[in-house]
């Protein structure tokens, strides 16, 4: 599930702005680095950090919007490739810098413990991730599809030179996904950030997935990513129960190859159209 | 200790220069040029006990042929499609050479094998030479048509196959001829360190390639060799920095990115840059093109209705409104091919609405149209209108179907050709038109309901309800 919070950041930016962002997988590093310092500094519960993380995450995604993104729009879809691959790389080296390269756990959202439902034994947290990604999916489909700013910011993925002409402010719309995105990338590394623990270099590995989900799921496909997110996550957990962590790794990126040979557009096609 | 860094340079040099063929002339995001490297390197590693210095001659044969083996399926996809094949593809090596520990040696990865192979001067004199032989073939390669023609695929792709390049061949060419010299670097840089861990497949060294490209330029033959240096020898003069050098290299090349898309060999090289020659032709005829009162009737429809407008040699006058207010019908009417029913079109005291259109084209208006003729490409057509030597342009829609960077070459060159002619200028887009104009009149059901610059058009509230569909 806190994959297919990734992902969903992940579409967003990608939708408005057309081009990959490469720092998503750091951003997700950065909101389970902030949620650590957070929680040392104030000392507050996890569900009370959640909601400054995703603000702190919101304003990294406006900015990596004004430094990386906004300017290029002009130029091919691979400037801001580089363009995010060097601020990926910036972030990375920062936290690298200010806390270590040591593994730091963020603090648990409700508590560690688990609870006992109907007879089966479940842990807080991984429950905690279902209940507030559920919330956040929900909360994001209502969003696109039943207000008006969501209309907005689908027609500026749909054509920005279409969306211009009628009126609507794109770059302000831009910097509006990528604030958002940014505040989902923040949650998703919150959440985590407790099993999983927080290490600078973990952000390709979590851009690496969330681009594999959202190619397997259609390019630009809100649902198609969801779909695809939850597909890795459940292709990780009985493929590594079978053959060990690295060779399930390697399955997967085969099974992407293969993906990608027989379908070149994804395995739900593309909803939004070229981007060459 | 400074020998060891030349060979370095040389090395990444290398790399780079295999990753400008198919980045940087092809505009494919590759991410498997680094683990191009690392296969290179361990191919090295593998044959040196046998083959001795031969051995480095294996490493481009492999990763040639890893390269040629991956290619088929990835090279038919998209831009961000590739990206992410090739990444998957480069993780699969890298999981490769830490798991296969009978044939990688796994995480301690191979060593001993250093004793068979060239060190010290003559490795850097190795590296330098094919350095520099790799350098020259790159810009012979590329100096002439097939140059052309890479940045036609680059730029129009489509005007490219229209034109019988086969896309798919070029892609697979760059792609494996990249992965030689990736391998060979690899193989190098083995022979340098004396050892091979899976971190010669590792992202790091993918992103040190990629940004020594971009911070040296992505296309120039000297780029990459500039790009090498800046990355070795950086974080030498940064050594107090520590970590933090990765840091600011990063920034560095973001701010490349940003601000000097052409990379170092472009801020210094940039005076070279050829001219378009468009502007060429010299221009004769009057000064002043003016419409007063033109009125068209289609019908019972009121197609122009008592416009009045002028376009002066020296500036480019945007022509904007909502489709059916009447642009291509003032195109036509200008250029004689819908005789206006009323007022006057001269150019000085010409009068040209009497004229047929044969004739008008001879007293200097050139002119394009929204439909491209079959089998051209899209500039054929404003060649078309140059070629006459007209004093005045009539664009209709030059900018459709173009993608930004084609719209922004396009405005450059509308700047270029203003100097000494007028022009009328009709798009769509807004933001380009106010770029490039230095006016803007706004038609409405065929009349005039705005005209002055580009900014005061565009806030007019008239202008918003008609064309933006805003109400005022």
């Amino acid at each position: 599930m806190a994959y297919a919070l990734v992902a969903l950041g992940f579409v967003l930016a990608l939708n408005a702005s057309g081009a990959v962002n490469f720092a998503h997988g750091d951003l997700v590093v950065l909101g389970g680095a902030v949620a650590v310092l957070l929680a040392a500094w104030l000392g507050l519960p996890g569900f009370l950090l959640l909601p400054l993380v995703a603000l702190a995450l919101a304003g990294a995604g406006v900015l990596a919007a004004h430094v990386a993104i906004l300017p290029l729009a002009r130029r091919p879809p691979e400037a801001s490739f580089v363009a995010t691959i060097a601020l990926a790389a910036m972030i990375e080296q920062t936290l690298t810098v200010t806390m270590g390269a040591a593994p730091r756990t963020a603090p648990p959202f409700l508590g560690s413990g688990a609870v006992t439902i109907a007879g089966v034994p479940l842990g807080l947290q991984p429950l905690a991730i279902v209940i507030v990604g559920a919330i956040l999916v929900v909360a994001l489909w209502f969003l696109l599809e039943r207000t008006q700013v969501g209309r907005r910011m689908r027609a500026v993925a749909a054509d920005r030179h279409m969306a211009r002409a009628v009126g609507i402010p794109v770059r302000r719309y831009v910097t509006l996904s990528l604030a958002l995105s940014g505040a989902l990338a923040g949650i998703a590394g919150f959440l985590l950030g407790h099993q999983f623990l927080v290490t600078p270099t973990q952000g390709a590995g979590h851009m690496l997935k969330a681009y594999i989900a959202v190619a397997l799921g259609g390019w630009g496909s809100v649902p198609g990513a969801l779909i695809g997110a939850l597909a890795i996550g459940l292709f990780e957990t009985f493929v590594s129960a079978g053959i060990g962590d690295a060779w399930a790794s390697a399955a997967l990126y085969v099974a992407v190859l293969l993906v990608l040979t027989l379908r070149p557009r994804g395995l739900f096609g593309e909803p939004v159209g070229q981007r060459a | 200790m400074a020998e060891r860094l030349a060979t370095l340079v040389g090395i990444y040099a290398l790399l780079g220069l295999g990753y400008q063929i198919v980045f940087g002339q092809l505009r494919a995001l590759n991410l498997a040029q680094g683990a191009l490297f690392g296969v290179g390197a361990y191919a090295t590693a593998l044959t040196a006990p046998y083959l001795g210095p031969l051995a480095l001659l294996v490493a481009p044969f492999v990763a040639a042929a890893a390269a040629a083996l991956a290619a088929p399926p990835m090279l038919r996809l998209q831009s961000h499609y590739f990206a992410l094949a090739t990444l998957a593809f480069a993780s699969l090596i890298n999981l490769v050479a830490v798991n296969a520990e009978d044939l990688t040696g796994g995480a301690n990865g191979l060593v001993g094998f250093g004793m068979s192979l060239p060190r010290g001067t003559i490795l850097a004199v190795a590296v330098w030479l094919v350095v520099a032989a790799a350098v020259i073939a790159y810009s012979w390669v590329f100096a002439g048509a097939m140059g052309e023609k890479a940045r036609l695929l680059r730029d129009a792709p489509l005007v490219a196959a229209s034109v019988g390049i086969d896309a798919a061949l070029w892609r697979f060419l760059a792609f494996v001829a990249g992965g030689a010299c990736a391998g060979l670097a690899g193989g190098f840089s083995a022979a340098l360190t004396g050892v091979v861990s899976p971190e010669v497949t590792g992202f790091p060294v993918m992103l040190l390639c990629l940004t020594a490209v971009v911070v040296g330029g992505t296309r120039h033959p000297l780029g990459a060799v500039l790009g090498a240096a800046v990355a070795v020898l950086l974080p030498e003069l940064f050594r107090g920095l520590q970590g933090s050098w990765l840091l600011a290299y990063a920034a560095a090349t973001l701010a490349v990115v940003l601000w000097a898309p052409e990379g170092l060999a472009g801020l210094f090289m940039r005076r070279r840059a050829l001219p378009i020659p468009l502007a060429a032709t010299p221009v004769s005829g009057g000064r002043r093109l003016a419409l007063d009162h033109v009125s068209k009737r289609f019908g019972g429809v009121e197609a122009l209705s008592d416009v009045s407008l002028t376009v002066d040699r020296g500036e480019i006058v945007g022509l904007i409104g909502p489709n059916g207010s009447g642009k291509t019908t003032l195109l036509n009417a200008i250029g004689g091919l819908e005789p206006a029913d009323f007022g006057t079109i001269t150019i000085d005291s010409m009068h040209l609405e009497r004229l047929p259109a044969h004739a008008i084209a001879r007293h200097g208006i050139g002119r394009t149209f929204q439909t491209p003729i079959e089998g051209e490409t899209r500039g054929a057509g404003l060649a078309r209108a140059l070629a006459t030597g007209a004093a005045f342009l009539l664009l209709d829609e030059p900018a459709a179907g173009m993608t930004d960077r084609e719209r922004e070459l396009l405005a450059g060159q509308l700047r270029g050709l203003r100097r000494d002619r007028g022009i009328l200028l009709v798009d769509h887009d807004v933001e380009l038109l106010t770029r490039v104009c230095d006016r803007l009149v706004c038609l409405d059901g065929g009349k005039v309901i705005a005209t002055g610059s580009p900014l005061q058009v565009r806030a007019d509230p008239r202008v918003r309800a008609s064309f933006l569909g805003v109400p005022a």
